[in-house]
């Protein structure tokens, strides 16, 4: 089948273009290793997860970072959580900003977390969309497969 | 070989898997530790807190102690259940709120402690050397940096064996000792996908037994 053919092209080049510009690194290709007859719906189970709860750690940052009277054990511990489940599913980029994040909290510079606050959030809705055009190319395949 | 009819008809009945407790607060963390534990052929109990760690364990004891005195009469399924409840290695995350997986560790390895058998391995996404080795000095098996792998689950293997040769039942005869002697070791592959499953049993001498032989765990190598 040509569609068959051409979105399995556009999957492939896609992944590698996720890979290429640091959106995505191994731990992702991992996950995907997880995936079998056994959990078929592995990966996206798991980002959903990671989505939901990128989306409660923004918000919560947000308005942390925002208070008159920062509390940056506060904020880091956020940062830290974040930190964790964007490398968990290889999240490169978000994993990043993260680090650097960190790094201005234990400065106290509350200035630095500010852009570092929105490079967050610009990073993560980057990858939200890159990995949801992922997921449609792979359920189109599935279903032309049928 | 000859086996024990008894022994041959429990080995068809029960599929004993290495059961893991395993303890994060993160909901991400669990869901991959849980398939990566799966998918070594482990049971898998998670939990969110060092709390839930600890409730769960005391569940377990209380639970033991109901089988384990009606041992004598029970069927074979119901002790083979008594010991594939047992936890056979905790993992936990050191970063935790409350109760870390350091205040964890050292709960479970306290002197007294009716845990203080079951290893224990840390997991941590920061690689701090004077936090790693306060928790190996504690009693931690391993340290494992997060995010985990498939390979780390095989560092976890002699852990896991070491802890099912342990002895788990009081009742101790001659036999047990001689038992060392006789162990045979039976490696039986089976096909499951990709994967090699190797089982590993310690058969007592094949005289009409008062106790049950122990059928260790499949293990994905």
């Amino acid at each position: 089948m040509d569609v068959m053919i051409q979105l399995q092209r556009q999957l492939r080049e896609h992944s590698a273009f996720l890979r290429k510009e640091g959106y995505l690194d191994d731990q992702f290709e991992q996950l995907q290793k997880l995936q079998d007859e056994s959990s078929p719906d592995f990966v996206v189970e798991v980002v959903s997860i990671f989505f939901d709860d990128s989306e409660k750690l923004l918000n919560n940052l947000a308005k942390a970072v925002e208070q008159k009277a920062v509390d940056f054990k506060q904020v880091d511990a956020h940062v830290h959580q974040f930190k964790g489940s964007s490398a968990s599913i290889g999240a490169k980029r978000v994993k990043n900003v993260c680090i650097e994040f960190r790094n201005y909290c234990e400065a106290q510079n509350i200035d630095e977390c500010l852009i570092c606050m929105q490079k967050l959030q610009f990073e993560y809705s980057v990858l939200k969309n890159q990995l949801e055009y992922l997921f449609r190319l792979e359920q189109q395949i599935r279903a032309a497969g049928v | 070989m000859e086996l024990h009819p008894d022994f041959a008809d429990t080995q068809q009945k029960q599929k004993q898997h290495f059961h893991v407790l395993a303890v994060d607060d993160s909901l991400i963390e669990r869901k991959l530790l849980e398939r990566l534990l799966t998918e070594s052929s482990c049971k898998v109990t998670c939990v969110d807190s060092g709390d839930k760690a600890l409730e769960y364990l005391s569940l377990l004891d209380s639970q033991e102690i109901e089988y384990s005195t009606d041992l004598s009469s029970s069927p074979p399924s119901a002790q083979q259940e008594a010991g594939y409840m047992k936890v056979n290695l905790i993992m936990t995350d050191y970063s935790m709120p409350g109760m870390s997986g350091y205040d964890l560790l050292k709960r479970v390895k306290m002197q007294g402690s009716s845990w203080k058998d079951i290893p224990v391995v840390v997991m941590s996404s920061e690689n701090v050397p004077s936090r790693i080795s306060m928790c190996m000095e504690e009693g931690a098996e391993e340290f494992l940096l997060k995010p985990l792998q498939l390979s780390d689950l095989k560092k976890l293997q002699p852990h896991l064996l070491k802890s099912l040769v342990h002895p788990t039942e009081d009742i101790s005869t001659s036999n047990d000792h001689g038992s060392d002697n006789n162990m045979m070791h039976d490696i039986t592959t089976l096909n499951d996908s990709d994967n090699v499953l190797v089982s590993e049993r310690k058969v007592m001498s094949p005289e009409p037994l008062e106790r049950r032989p122990k059928i260790n765990g499949l293990l994905v190598v």
